[in-house]
């Protein structure tokens, strides 16, 4: 085979040398002919995706990075093993999201690709070469081998992996598409033989998180615990509202901060010192003095829901229609006896990350730039850190370490800190290291979009669903300008709203239709641009971001709710109306098992208060990246107070293959505790120039006290033959699962969020 | 220069005295326990151990904590030797019982909070062998100068942690 090709299903393998020690195969990439570097694939470098070592250990590489999901290092380890038919252990490294280290970019969401990550293909591909290598080597038909734990075998004769390697530098090339620095990354392109579910052995066991120990033991590295020599701690002097120019920067005390300097580009301040304690009292005394323009240009929390009903602009944006549209509504809901026409509200949620953004840059002077971060997309990071330099791509390298839960805010790149710490750094010609202030982190980031979505529904006489329309009304979700380039008046990629934008300021249809019973479904989204960004002279509004489940929350709150309202309209159970208008079975088999598990009482009224507490019942349900969702919130509510106290979640979640359950249930007991704090407590407050939510006071999120009895039940469906996706879609459930719950245990219904207790109980009084 | 005992070992530390323990810890000793999360004792990423007592570092001075005793993160293994007193031996392949159930109930998601939690929970068990349900939010909550607060939601998996390094404490260490 020597210097010459094998096909592999569409991927080429070939020799590239002998070596004495150290021989392997590396699957690498192939895009359109080329190699995405533009240079000859050489193997031992980061485009592979998979190496098999001749020690019979096996490294995998992936764009993605680790956010608490954990999949990185369980499931992708679990679903190579198997296509690989190894051991669990034998894969002993990952490494993830160094742009310099890793091969195929893309954002760390949607992380098992519908089923399909990058690394499953990799792995098969990898094991079709593997078995043509084997056959040559054992003089036997490829059809008459079999694997298990890494070894080849056919009629008594057998080799390892490391056997078939050994003494070799051996490359597989693999054919992608798509683009590395996109948002989206690189693809693994074509069709290799995909290992039976039936056959999996690995997949389905609950493998511990590798990283877990050295978090636990403080031996992680923390992308706080990055330092380089020389390095200069960096604070940000943000303005002071988010239409603010700078009309002067304050004049640092040399007498006090003699190491400190201050760096101002634009209408960004920034203050650096050689430790940090400096850089912060040093910038709290440049704060004081910094003085900005005012601007008033927001709606202000109290009016935002009359201004996105009456003012905002909902024209311009094309208009997303529901695929699953049917029917004539407005006469289904004319000739029904029972109607329903109601509006449901939901404010800005923050990202709240438990550490605030913080980033280390090293802008070299021979041009290169080294970006120590912590990004769901380091990629589409680094290409917008090349733009705002107006450097080639290839100067940038951006490294990712351990950091706190972002949650979706830097899946687009910028987390906030990055640019910010790389123009201190090209400004003062050392490595600097930003820290943004608990208060940065919730004033400056993105947040949440806000929504209201208008709802007109009816049911007949026979208490079914007759017509069902709603319109969802979003501002744009996705803006990932660097902020610190828009301060500093630099180039950035598109703003949502403005000519060459990824995302637009359209709405999509996120959120898809599971109750095919109904005859007559219109649903439809309207987006729009940023609020407060038109008329800020900074260019920058209310800047919003993708939130854990994105628009799907926002659209499946107003559908479950009403759905509820429905229910009760009709006089049936709300869990048996859902089960009565879905046909899937999949979705019918998670009602029954929160049904079963939570201790449902079926029935149509509601129950009495004792002792000034009334208890209630509610559900919901979901569809998202191949996986079905039902929940139920069982609540107990202070009738005098308004105070919710949750006691129990029960979650039924069929993923199609359950690939590591006990990894799988922490994900959805978490996202239950985040769907009970944005039930119960989150909303943004802003003012007319900016957001006032400064520390946990004033966004406060669930503490251990809110924490209910969680329950959670694993559906594994193999024969559905798909990997969904675990870390989403629980944080949304709850809220309008515990909405119905104040309905039953209340007969008042909450049309917004949060349900603090004087919302509570000023329903209650009316 | 101020004395301060860190992990059972005395550091001379440059710092000014009223720069927070925290940034010394991490900065100038170049510990990885204790985190940054708000700098106002908010919510409990930067705890450590002063005294046995969980304190928050972020507002925690230099100054206050000459001559006594910081235990972060890095030092709950020894401090969980010491207390048992295991030979050195034995002291360097054991895990205090807190972070062996934390390893074994997989607690972390993204993990930022975990330090101050399992320093909470040192505490907590170092006073109260057995605690209940309502004892261990107690603790997380209304105990120090704000709840711990977990952006993940990981407070079923600490409870369960705490529950399982109580065992282990109560037979001796053996998770």
């Amino acid at each position: 085979m020597s210097g010459t090709l094998t096909d592999v299903f569409g991927a080429a393998l070939s020799r590239r040398g002998f070596v004495k020690t150290g021989g392997a195969l590396f699957a690498g990439f192939a895009l359109a002919g080329k190699h995405v570097n533009a240079e000859d694939l050489n193997p031992a470098l980061p485009e592979s995706y998979i190496e098999i070592h001749e020690d019979n250990t096996i490294l995998i590489r992936t764009g993605k990075s680790d956010f608490g999901q954990g999949t990185v290092f369980t499931a992708y380890r679990q679903i190579v093993a198997d296509e690989l038919s190894v051991p669990f252990e034998a894969i002993t490294t990952v490494i993830s999201g160094d742009t310099d280290r890793t091969p195929d970019g893309g954002g760390t969401f949607d992380l098992l690709m519908h089923g399909m990550p990058n690394l499953r293909l990799a792995a098969a591909y990898v094991h079709q070469a593997l078995l043509d290598l084997a056959a040559q080597r054992l003089g036997v038909a490829k059809d008459q081998l079999s694997v298990k734990d890494g070894v080849v075998s056919s009629g008594g004769k057998s080799v390892s992996y490391g056997d078939l390697v050994k003494g070799q530098k051996l490359s597989l090339t693999i054919p992608v598409k798509g683009d590395v620095h996109s948002m989206f990354g690189l693809t693994v392109d074509g069709n290799p033989p995909l290992k039976p579910v039936s056959e999996y052995s690995v997949v389905g066991k609950s493998f511990p998180n590798s990283v877990t120990v050295s978090k636990v033991t403080a031996k992680e590295q923390w992308v706080t615990d990055v330092r380089l020599p020389g390095m200069l701690h960096g604070r940000v002097i943000h303005p002071k509202t988010l239409g603010s120019k700078l009309v002067s920067a304050g004049t640092l005390d040399k007498t006090k901060f003699p190491n400190a300097q201050v760096v101002v580009k634009g209408n960004l301040v920034g203050v650096v010192a050689p430790t940090e304690w400096e850089a912060i009292k040093a910038s709290q005394q440049v704060s004081a003095s910094t003085k900005w323009a005012d601007w008033k240009g927001l709606p202000g929390d109290r009016r935002l829901f009359q201004f996105m009903k009456e003012d905002a602009d909902w024209k311009t944006a094309p208009v997303a229609s529901s695929k699953t549209n049917k029917g004539d509504v407005a006469a289904a809901i004319a000739s029904s006896p029972k109607k329903l026409k109601a509006t449901y509200q939901l404010p800005f949620l923050k990202h709240a990350p438990i550490g605030p953004t913080m980033a280390l840059a090293d802008v070299r002077a021979d041009g290169n730039v080294y970006v120590y971060t912590h990004t769901q997309n380091a990629q589409a990071l680094r290409s917008g850190i090349a733009k705002m330099l107006a450097t080639p791509v290839e100067k940038v390298v951006v490294r990712t370490f351990a950091g706190a839960g972002h949650y979706g805010r830097s899946n687009g790149g910028n987390a906030g800190a990055e640019d910010e710490a790389v123009i201190l750094s090209q400004a003062v010609g050392k490595p600097v290291r930003v820290q943004w202030t608990r208060q940065d982190d919730l004033q400056w980031s993105t947040q949440s979009s806000a929504a209201i979505s208008d709802v007109e529904l009816a049911v007949d006489a026979n208490g079914n669903l007759s017509g069902y329309e709603i319109k969802h009304y979003m501002p744009a979700m996705q803006d990932d300008r660097l902020v610190g380039a828009v301060l500093a008046g630099l180039p950035t990629i598109a703003a949502p709203n403005e000519v060459g934008s990824i995302f637009g300021i359209a709405n999509a249809m996120h959120d898809p239709w599971v109750y095919e019973a109904a005859p007559a479904v219109m649903e439809r989204a309207y987006g729009g641009p940023q609020i407060g960004q038109s008329s800020s002279p900074l260019n920058v509004g209310l800047r919003d971001h993708s939130l854990r489940t994105p628009g799907q929350y926002q659209q499946n709150f107003p559908r479950e709710v009403a759905i509820t309202e429905a229910a009760v309209l009709a006089g049936v159970d709300p869990l048996q109306f859902r089960i009565k208008h879905a046909r899937e079975k999949r979705l019918l088999d998670v009602l029954e098992a929160v049904r079963a598990n939570s201790g449902w009482e079926t029935r149509s009224t509601r129950p009495s208060a004792s002792n000034g507490v009334s208890r209630g019942q509610g559900v919901s349900v979901m569809f998202r990246s191949s996986t079905y969702w039902a929940c139920v919130a069982q609540i107990a509510v202070n009738m005098s107070t308004g105070a919710i106290k949750v006691e129990k979640i029960t979650v039924a979640v069929d993923p199609g293959i359950v690939i590591n359950p006990a990894q799988l249930k922490r994900q959805v007991e978490g996202g239950a505790v985040m769907g009970v704090s944005i039930a119960l407590h989150e909303e943004l407050r802003f003012d007319e120039s900016g957001v006032t939510s400064s520390d946990w006071q004033s966004y406060p999120i669930a503490t251990m006290a809110d924490l209910p009895e969680i329950k959670v039940v694993l559906i594994n469906k193999p024969e559905a033959g798909i990997y969904g996706q675990g870390s989403e879609a629980a944080n949304a459930l709850a809220a309008p699962a515990i909405v119905g719950a104040l309905l039953d245990a209340t007969g008042k219904i909450a049309r917004r969020l949060p349900l603090k207790p004087e919302y509570v109980q000023s329903l209650l009084k009316a | 220069m101020t004395s301060i005992v860190v992990n059972g070992v005395k550091r001379e530390v440059q710092a000014p005295a009223d720069t927070p323990l925290l940034y010394v810890l991490r900065n100038d000793l170049e510990l990885s326990g204790p985190q940054f999360g708000c700098g106002m004792a908010q919510c409990g990423a930067c705890s450590v151990l002063l005294n046995g007592k969980e304190v928050r570092s972020c507002i925690t001075t230099l100054g206050s904590v000459a001559g006594k005793e910081v235990t972060t993160l890095e030092g709950l293994s020894a401090r969980w030797a010491k207390q048992k007193g295991l030979s050195e031996a034995d002291a360097a392949k054991t895990l205090h019982p807190v972070q062996a159930a934390w390893i074994e109930e997989q607690t972390p998601l993204c993990g930022i909070c975990q330090n101050g939690m399992m320093i909470k929970a040192t505490e907590l068990l170092e006073h109260t062998a057995a605690p209940s349900v309502a004892e261990i939010k107690a603790a997380f909550t209304t105990s120090g100068p704000s709840p711990h607060l977990c952006r993940c939601g990981s407070y079923t998996a600490i409870i369960e942690a705490v529950q399982r390094a109580a065992t282990a404490m109560t037979k001796g260490g053996q998770a």
